[in-house]
C-alpha cells in the first residue's frame, strides 16, 4: 500500500481504524504515521472544546432551587450566549468541524512534495466526514427565514465545487504551489461559512 | 358644489393618507443612547435585520439612535470602560421579521464590529479597526484610513472605496467585491463566485493579492501605478490591455492567455490576480 493509497481512506478510518493492510502501512510509515497522531491530536483537543451533553433542564432547577433554599446562591437573571460562545452542543460541534477542515487543508497544502496527494475524483461518489458536517451546518440554520437557509445551501454548493475543482488541480500537477495555495482557498472559505453559520444559528 | 365636494374629498383623502402614515409610526419607537468613553474606544453591535449606519463623531462620547419597530424588540447595552457592546433582543420568536434601525456616531479612532445578518451596513470616516460579518448584507465602507479592514459576506455587494493605510481583508462567497481607491501595506480578497472589481493605483508599495474560484476580476489602473503584477487563471482567461513592461524570468508558469507577468513604472507594489476559472482583465484608467 502507498502513502497515496492511504491517505485516500484516512477520513474513513482515522475514527474506527484500518483493515490489517492499512495497518501495516501506518506501522511501517512515519510520514502517515506521524499524520494521523498530528490529527488525532487536533481532534482530541478539539473535543475538549465541547460541553458534556447537558442533562435535563428540571435537573438544573433542582439544583437552583436547592442552593437557594440552602441560601448559598442568589436567583439568577436570564443568560443570553456571548458572540462567538456557542451555548449549544451542535454549534460547537460546528465550530470544531471549521477547524478540523482548516488543519487538514493546512497539510495539504504543506504535504512534502515527493507524496503527492491522490484523492481522486472517484471519491466523491463516496460519503466523506464533510458531507456530515455540511449537513450539520443546515441543521444549524433551519430555524432561520427561508432566504437565509437558501443563502448558506447554495454557499455550500458553490464552496464545495471550489473544492473540487482544486482537489482535481492538485491532483492533475501537485508541484504547482497556485494548485495547492486555491485547494487552501477554497477550505477557508468553508470554515468561514462554517463560522457564520455558527453565529448566524444563536 | 363640485368644487366644494372635491375639496372635501380631497381633505378626507389628505386625512386618511395621514391616519395611515400615523398608524405606520405609532408601532415604531426612536431611543437615543449616549456613552461617554476614552481613546481607543471599542463598539460592538449584534442586529441581525436591519441597517446599522457608523460615522465618525465626538472624541469622547458614543451616540446610539436607535428606531425599534414596536415594544417586543429591545436594545441591551452593556458597557465596560470604553468597550461598549450592542445587542437586538427580540422579545417574542415573531418580532424578529421587523428591522431595528442602528446610527452610531463614534470617535473617529473608535474599533467597529458589526454583526448583520440582512444589513445594510454602512461605515463612514474612521480609522479604528473595522470588522463586519453578514450572511447577506450590503456592506459601504469609504473614507478610512490607518486600520485593519475586515469584511465578510456570503452573498452581500462590498463596496470599499477611498480607504489609504489600511490592512484590508476581504471574504465573500458570491457577493460583488467593488473597490476604488483602497491602498495600503495588504489588500486581500478572497471569493468563490464573487466578481471582483478593482479602480485604484495599487499604492503605498503594498502586497494586493485578490484571488477567485469563478468570479471575473476586473482592474482599472492609472498609468502612473508603480506595480510588479502577476495574472493567472487556470482554466480562464486573461486580457492585459495596459503597458506593462513583460517579465521573461519568473516563477510564474507563463501561457499565452492564461497567465501574464509584468511590471509598471519602479514596479512598487506586488500585485497578485489570481481565477480558477473566471477572466481577468486589466485596462488603464
Amino acid at each position: 500500500m502507498t502513502c497515496a493509497e492511504f491517505q485516500r481512506v484516512l477520513p474513513y478510518i482515522i475514527d474506527t481504524g484500518g483493515n490489517a493492510e492499512q495497518e501495516q502501512h501506518l506501522r511501517e510509515c512515519a510520514v502517515c504515521s506521524d499524520l494521523v497522531q498530528d490529527l488525532r491530536y487536533i481532534a482530541d483537543q478539539a473535543k475538549l472544546l465541547v460541553p458534556m451533553e447537558d442533562p435535563s433542564p428540571r435537573v438544573w432547577e433542582g439544583l437552583q432551587k436547592s442552593l437557594e433554599r440552602e441560601g448559598l446562591v442568589k436567583a439568577a437573571p436570564a443568560r443570553r450566549p456571548l458572540l462567538g460562545a456557542p451555548a449549544h452542543g451542535w454549534q460547537w460541534a460546528v465550530a470544531v468541524a471549521a477547524l478540523v477542515i482548516l488543519a487538514i487543508a493546512s497539510f495539504l497544502l504543506h504535504r512534502p512534495e515527493a507524496a503527492p496527494l491522490s484523492m481522486a475524483t472517484g471519491s466523491q461518489s463516496q460519503p466523506t466526514a464533510t458531507d456530515q458536517d455540511d449537513q450539520q451546518v443546515l441543521q444549524a440554520v433551519a430555524t432561520l427565514p427561508p432566504d437565509v437557509r437558501s443563502t448558506y445551501e447554495q454557499g455550500l454548493k458553490d464552496v464545495n465545487a471550489y473544492i473540487s475543482d482544486a482537489r482535481r488541480s492538485v491532483d492533475q500537477d501537485p508541484n504547482d504551489p497556485d494548485a495547492r495555495e486555491f485547494l487552501m482557498q477554497a477550505y477557508e472559505q468553508k470554515a468561514m461559512l462554517y463560522q457564520m453559520a455558527t453565529h448566524s444559528g444563536e | 358644489m363640485v368644487t366644494r365636494m372635491w375639496n372635501q374629498g380631497t381633505k378626507l383623502a389628505v386625512a386618511a393618507l395621514l391616519g395611515f402614515v400615523a398608524v405606520g409610526v405609532v408601532g415604531q419607537t426612536r431611543k437615543e443612547l449616549r456613552f461617554n468613553v476614552g481613546p481607543g474606544a471599542n463598539v460592538n453591535v449584534v442586529n441581525d435585520f436591519g441597517p446599522v449606519t457608523v460615522r465618525s463623531g465626538s472624541s469622547s462620547q458614543v451616540l446610539v439612535v436607535v428606531t425599534l419597530p414596536s415594544d417586543q424588540v429591545e436594545i441591551d447595552p452593556t458597557q465596560s470602560g470604553s468597550r461598549l457592546d450592542l445587542r437586538t433582543h427580540y422579545l417574542q420568536p415573531g418580532a424578529s421579521s421587523k428591522p431595528v434601525r442602528y446610527e452610531l456616531t463614534v470617535p473617529s479612532d473608535c474599533a467597529v464590529s458589526i454583526h448583520s445578518s440582512s444589513g445594510p451596513i454602512m461605515i463612514e470616516r474612521i480609522r479604528g479597526d473595522i470588522t463586519a460579518e453578514g450572511d447577506s448584507a450590503n456592506m459601504d465602507v469609504h473614507d478610512v484610513s490607518n486600520g485593519h479592514v475586515h469584511l465578510r459576506t456570503l452573498k452581500g455587494t462590498i463596496n470599499l472605496s477611498n480607504v489609504s493605510d489600511g490592512h484590508v481583508e476581504i471574504s465573500s462567497v458570491s457577493g460583488p467585491v467593488n473597490l476604488i481607491n483602497v491602498s495600503g501595506p495588504r489588500v486581500e480578497v478572497r471569493t468563490t463566485n464573487g466578481k471582483v472589481s478593482y479602480r485604484g493605483n495599487f499604492a503605498s508599495n503594498g502586497d494586493y493579492d485578490i484571488t477567485t474560484h469563478s468570479g471575473d476580476i476586473d482592474v482599472a489602473m492609472p498609468t502612473n501605478a508603480s506595480t510588479d503584477i502577476s495574472l493567472r487563471s487556470v482554466t480562464g482567461k486573461v486580457e492585459n490591455d495596459f503597458p506593462f513592461q513583460p517579465k521573461q524570468h519568473t516563477s510564474l508558469s507563463l501561457t499565452n492567455g492564461r497567465s501574464f507577468a509584468g511590471t509598471s513604472n519602479q514596479g512598487g507594489s506586488s500585485v497578485e490576480l489570481r481565477s480558477f476559472s473566471g477572466t481577468i482583465r486589466v485596462k488603464k484608467q
